[in-house]
């Protein structure tokens, strides 16, 4: 049920047609982790917030430093040394107070990625490691949770959703690639608004956009590229199952 | 030049273990059932053959350009290893020629900032 409030909070999505109060109220007793709140956390947070995700988990072990200032922009200079989940916390029940955000202090691990996530209906990544988006990825293959993967670097994003038993998992692709190379807010701010966006569509049951595909956007020439992807038969993670 | 593919872009216990970029296996039908598709490459280097890859994948509808106009290298999406090396080791870099039995193997680089 949506009260009087909530139906003049939410009034411009309520319109469109294919979402209405039964989405929304879908929306409402959804629990979404968002595993990190940096540059693509802070983006997916803020919109998930914004559009009535009942439950977000945030997860996050650092503390506010100067250099997060160009793209993470929940936090301002007078959160310099706090813990980013307190801050983000802080900010976001004020952006919509009516919404339950348990902020967890915490480096995703291999021991403790199934515990963080449990009870999720989807993870959306905001991590900047592979070995703990690997962790994140072999824990939602466990518990069939939906995985939405998105990274960046400089003027350049990807993103993919891993829909456990369905599509390729992120171990299926032995992926490579350097970090650390610096990014402009605005890459992180795109890739994490299209995982908000996927996110909502998984949670009102629609097919997701991105299952079994890689989009890849580049900010130099402004193309958006996107992969059909196919499991790995021999993969570790996904595919133990199929394989004698 | 003949080249090799992985015809269907699977991966299999028997097949490649890290097949990093499956849509770029073969997306023309012939190329599928043979295993194997031709190509004539205008001269011999790293380069010729990337751009030549790359023309060929555009008349099969794949948007794959290894090499940034811009730079005139590699793009930084992509990384590419001639036997194993990179080529930024390998003398001559992209403009190395290319001799009978070579393997180059072609990988995507993903991102991992947040």
């Amino acid at each position: 049920m949506l009260d009087r409030d909530e139906l003049v909070r939410y009034d411009r999505q309520l319109r469109i047609p294919d979402f209405g109060e039964a989405a929304q109220k879908k929306l409402k007793i959804s629990h979404v982790v968002i595993a990190g709140v940096g540059g693509l956390g802070c983006a997916s947070a803020t919109y998930l917030v914004a559009a009535g995700v009942g439950h977000i988990t945030i997860v996050d072990f650092d503390v506010v430093e100067l250099s997060n200032l160009n793209r993470q922009v929940l936090y301002w200079e007078e959160d310099i040394g706090a813990k980013k989940v307190t801050v983000a916390q802080k900010k976001l029940s004020r952006l919509n107070p009516t919404i339950e955000i348990t902020p967890v202090w915490a480096e995703i691990t291999e021991q403790n990625a199934s515990s963080i996530i449990s009870g999720a209906q989807v993870v959306v990544d905001g991590l900047d490691k592979l070995d703990a988006r690997l962790a994140l990825n072999a824990a939602c293959i466990r518990q069939k949770i939906p995985y939405v993967y998105g990274g960046v670097s400089r003027f350049r994003g990807m993103m993919t959703t891993i829909i456990p038993g369905e599509t390729p998992c992120l171990a299926c692709f032995n992926p490579e690639g350097p970090r650390g190379l610096g990014v402009i807010g605005m890459i992180p701010a795109l890739i994490a608004n299209l995982q908000a966006l996927e996110t909502i569509k998984l949670l009102m049951g629609q097919k997701p956009s991105l299952a079994g595909k890689l989009l890849r956007f580049n900010g130099n020439d402004f193309k958006f590229r996107i992969y059909d992807i196919e499991k790995n038969e021999a993969c570790q993670v996904c595919s133990q199952g199929l394989l004698s | 030049m003949i080249i090799i593919v992985n015809p269907a872009g699977k991966v299999t216990r028997e097949g490649l273990l890290n097949i990093n970029m499956p849509w770029l296996c073969a997306p023309w039908p012939e190329a599928r059932e043979e295993g194997v598709c031709e190509a004539e490459v205008e001269g011999d280097t790293l380069r010729a053959l990337l751009t030549t890859l790359a023309e060929a994948y555009k008349k099969a509808g794949v948007d794959f350009e290894p090499i940034n106009p811009r730079t005139n290298d590699m793009d930084e999406d992509y990384d590419v290893l001639v036997n194993d090396k990179n080529y930024v080791t390998i003398p001559d870099g992209l403009n190395a020629k290319l001799k009978d039995g070579d393997r180059v193997k072609l990988k995507i680089l993903w991102r991992w900032d947040g």
